[in-house]
Formats: C-alpha cells, sequence, structure tokens
C-alpha cells in the first residue's frame, strides 16, 4: 500500500508545487516507486515544472470521469524510471473533484506506488480539502513571513479535523514543517522571522529549510525539478529534507549566512 | 558593522514584531477553533440586559474588541439618552475586560496596548476577569 503525501499551505505561491515536483524527484531517486499529483484543477502547472507540459493527453479528472484509464494518463518522467505524473485539467474547474473519484484513483495508484505525492492548491476550499483529505503524511509548506505562518497553523487545524484519519478517528496524519524561500542574511538583519521562531509557533517537527535561491526559478525555466541540480543550495536542501522524510537524521544546512569573500560579496552573487 | 547597520538595528527588528503578533494572533484563533466564540453572544446578552433599564438606542453602542496575548478587552461604549444623564457629560462607558484564552506575550511588557486597555476597565470600574 503506498503513502500518500500532501504538500499543502492554506497561502499561495510559496514553493507547493516546487516542492511537490522536488520532493517526488528525491523519492524516485532513492528508488521509491513515486506519482506525483496536480490538485490545482484549472490552473495546470505542475506539467511545466515537472517538464511534460507537451505529453499531456489525458488529466486526472478525464480518469476521474471515467473518460480516461489511469494507464493513460499517468505521464512516466523521462530521466527517472520509477517516477510518474498525474496532471489535471486545465479547464474545468475544482468541483470535478469528487471525494469518492479521488478515492478510487488514489487506491488503483496505491497499488502500484511506493508514495503518492499531491500538490495541493492554496486556500482550504474543495481542491485544498481532497488533495489533504486522503493523506497519510503532510508537508507544510511554509514562508518565513506572517501570513503564510498564520495560514499554515490554519491548515495544521484542518487536518486535525477534516481529513480521513480525523474523520474515522485514526492515527493522525503526520506532519512536517517545509520552511521555504529562507534568506540567512534578512534573518540575520532582523527582517525575517527565523526558523526557531516558526518552529515555536507552529509547534510541529521540522523537515527541512530550503533557501531563497536563483536555482528555483532557473529549473523551472526548464522544466526540471530543482532536486536535480545537485549543485545549488536549493536542490541539495530537497535531497536532505528527502532523507529525513525517510527517517535519517540529516543536519540542517543553509540557516546561516554563507561567509562570502569580498569578491563574490561585490559582485553579489547568490546561488 | 557598519555605521548603517548600527542605525537599522536601533528599532526593535521587525521579525520579533512578526513573532509576538503571531502568538497573540494565533493563540485566539486556535481556541477559537475548538471552543465555540462566545463573545457575541456575550455582548447580545450584556446589552439586553442594559436595554432592560435604559432606552438604547443601537446606533450608539460601540463595541470594541482587542485581543491581547494573557488578557482581552471587550469595550461596550454605550451613549445613554440625554435626560437620564447628567447635563452635558452624555457618555458613560462600560467596559469589560475577558480573560484570555492562552498566554503568548511575555508578562511585563508595558507597552502592550491590551494591557493598557485591560487597567483602563478597572478604573473605570469594569468588570475585569483573567484566568
Ligand atoms: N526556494 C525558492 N527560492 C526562490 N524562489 C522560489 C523558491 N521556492 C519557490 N520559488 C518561486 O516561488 C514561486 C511560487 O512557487 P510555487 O509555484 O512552487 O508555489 P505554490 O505554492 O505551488 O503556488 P500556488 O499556491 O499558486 O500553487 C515560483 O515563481 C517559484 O519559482
Ligand atoms: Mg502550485
Amino acid at each position: 500500500m503506498g503513502k500518500i503525501i500532501v504538500m499543502t499551505s492554506g497561502k499561495g505561491g510559496v514553493g507547493k508545487t516546487t516542492s511537490s515536483a522536488a520532493f517526488a524527484t528525491g523519492l524516485a531517486l532513492r528508488g521509491f516507486k513515486t506519482v506525483v499529483i496536480d490538485f490545482d484543477v484549472g490552473l495546470r502547472n505542475l506539467d511545466l515544472i515537472m517538464g511534460c507540459e507537451r505529453r499531456v493527453v489525458f488529466d486526472f479528472i478525464n480518469v476521474i470521469n471515467g473518460e480516461a484509464k489511469l494507464s493513460q494518463a499517468l505521464i512516466k518522467d523521462k530521466r527517472i524510471d520509477n517516477l510518474s505524473i498525474l496532471p489535471t485539467s486545465q479547464t474545468r474547474d475544482k468541483d470535478a473533484l469528487t471525494r469518492e473519484g479521488v478515492e478510487k484513483v488514489l487506491n488503483e495508484l496505491s497499488k502500484d506506488f511506493d508514495y503518492i505525492v499531491c500538490d495541493s492548491p492554496a486556500g482550504i476550499e474543495r481542491g485544498a480539502l481532497m488533495a489533504l483529505y486522503f493523506a497519510d503524511h503532510a508537508v507544510i509548506v511554509t514562508n518565513p513571513e506572517v501570513s503564510s505562518v498564520r495560514d499554515s497553523d490554519r491548515i495544521l487545524g484542518v487536518l486535525a479535523s477534516r481529513s480521513r484519519r480525523a474523520e474515522q478517528g485514526l492515527e493522525p496524519v503526520t506532519q512536517q514543517l517545509l520552511l521555504t524561500r529562507y534568506d540567512p542574511e534578512r534573518v540575520e538583519r532582523g527582517e525575517m522571522l527565523k526558523v526557531d521562531d516558526v518552529l515555536e509557533i507552529l509547534a510541529i517537527p521540522l523537515l527541512g529549510v530550503i533557501p531563497e535561491s536563483q536555482a528555483v526559478l532557473r529549473a523551472s525555466n526548464v522544466g526540471m525539478p530543482v532536486i536535480l541540480d545537485e549543485a545549488s543550495n536549493a536542490g541539495q536542501a530537497y535531497l536532505d529534507a528527502v532523507s529525513r522524510f525517510l527517517g535519517e537524521d540529516v543536519e540542517h544546512r543553509f540557516v546561516t549566512p554563507q561567509k562570502k569573500g569580498l569578491f563574490s560579496r561585490l559582485l553579489r552573487r547568490s546561488a | 558593522m557598519s555605521i548603517f547597520s548600527f542605525f537599522r538595528s536601533a528599532p526593535r527588528a521587525s521579525a520579533v514584531q512578526a513573532k509576538e503578533r503571531l502568538q497573540i494572533v494565533m493563540a485566539h484563533e486556535r481556541a477559537g477553533r475548538t471552543g465555540p466564540d462566545y463573545l457575541p453572544m456575550l455582548q447580545q446578552e450584556l446589552l439586553a440586559v442594559i436595554a432592560k433599564y435604559i432606552d438604547i438606542d443601537q446606533n450608539k453602542v460601540e463595541v470594541k474588541l482587542d485581543r491581547g496575548g494573557d488578557c482581552s478587552t471587550l469595550e461596550l461604549n454605550i451613549e445613554l439618552p440625554a435626560r437620564e444623564a447628567a447635563a452635558k457629560a452624555l457618555k458613560e462607558s462600560a467596559k469589560l475586560a475577558v480573560a484570555g484564552n492562552r498566554p503568548a506575550a511575555k508578562d511585563g511588557d508595558e507597552s502592550d496596548p491590551v494591557k493598557l486597555a485591560a487597567g483602563g476597565a478597572l478604573t473605570n470600574g469594569g468588570v475585569k476577569k483573567r484566568r
């Protein structure tokens, strides 16, 4: 039985899709059969970030509606063997996601895959609720910024009350924090919330800190999950986060400003 | 460290304020998620009691809520009708401080506006309740 992971945040634009793509790719790199599903119905983007936009024929909603077979809609990643993508519809809206439909697809996927990564849309409406409902594990993607932290707390409340595990009185969904777009230099100047501040407020375990990085935009430009850019800070931070998710004890990196030589400071370069 | 960063660090770092504000607002939101929010009911019932004795104009009732770290205030300002009040001072206020749901802010922060409001409630002869 595959495990279902939801990347969720409440707030929009904090890095859920970036993280879903990176995380799914990372799990596949570690040998697990992994599928990543786009739950952001109407605003399909995961396909672009994964670089498979030109290969989409059928989508998640087609499968739910019985218009296509799951095997027809799944796109196998060209770079990594164990990785598949289930894109979403661009034309329909989130009402197309029915609980029964989603459940059927997830059940079928969990027979074949070790991990199912659900890329949640922003908000706490239908799309987001569907993405988290069946989850075993939740990765709370948060930026070190007041509205993002508050929205993450809302989502934690929703997970604790409106997920399948909560409704059926099962073991609760595990919750881990992925703090993204972290800028250690601004933190040092007192302009940005520290990792410890966010941890103290949200009171959930830390899965990883992903630094603000130019590599993320570069990777999205070419349709490559940033975790494959192993030379970048962000890529390495995602690799570490995946290792921690798998239970390994990995020290947190990129949480303090990197010591820069005079030359690079003059050039104002950052990775 | 340059002379500029010296000036920059003089006011309280904005990240510190961010943390404090979050702690306070989220303590309330978390409490509101589990328990029912009694403030609207409390406010209605209070007004009903006052209306039993005094003919109040609903438009002249001002309700203010200030959610604080360990003490919140609910402030009802009711303008009494002229004939019942003294010659020129028409305004009287009833203030009620309601205990906070969860202490989040540091104690002894004298600049906390919430505490000042709570102090005001006491001097006005209002009711003050703490957990
Ligand atoms: N670590 C990072 N460093 C720099 N930019 C980042 C980082 N993570 C994400 N971004 C940028 O932030 C933007 C939003 O990212 P992304 O699309 O992953 O967020 P999202 O949470 O999925 O948004 P939505 O709520 O709209 O689905 C993108 O432009 C992305 O390139
Ligand atoms: Mg997204």
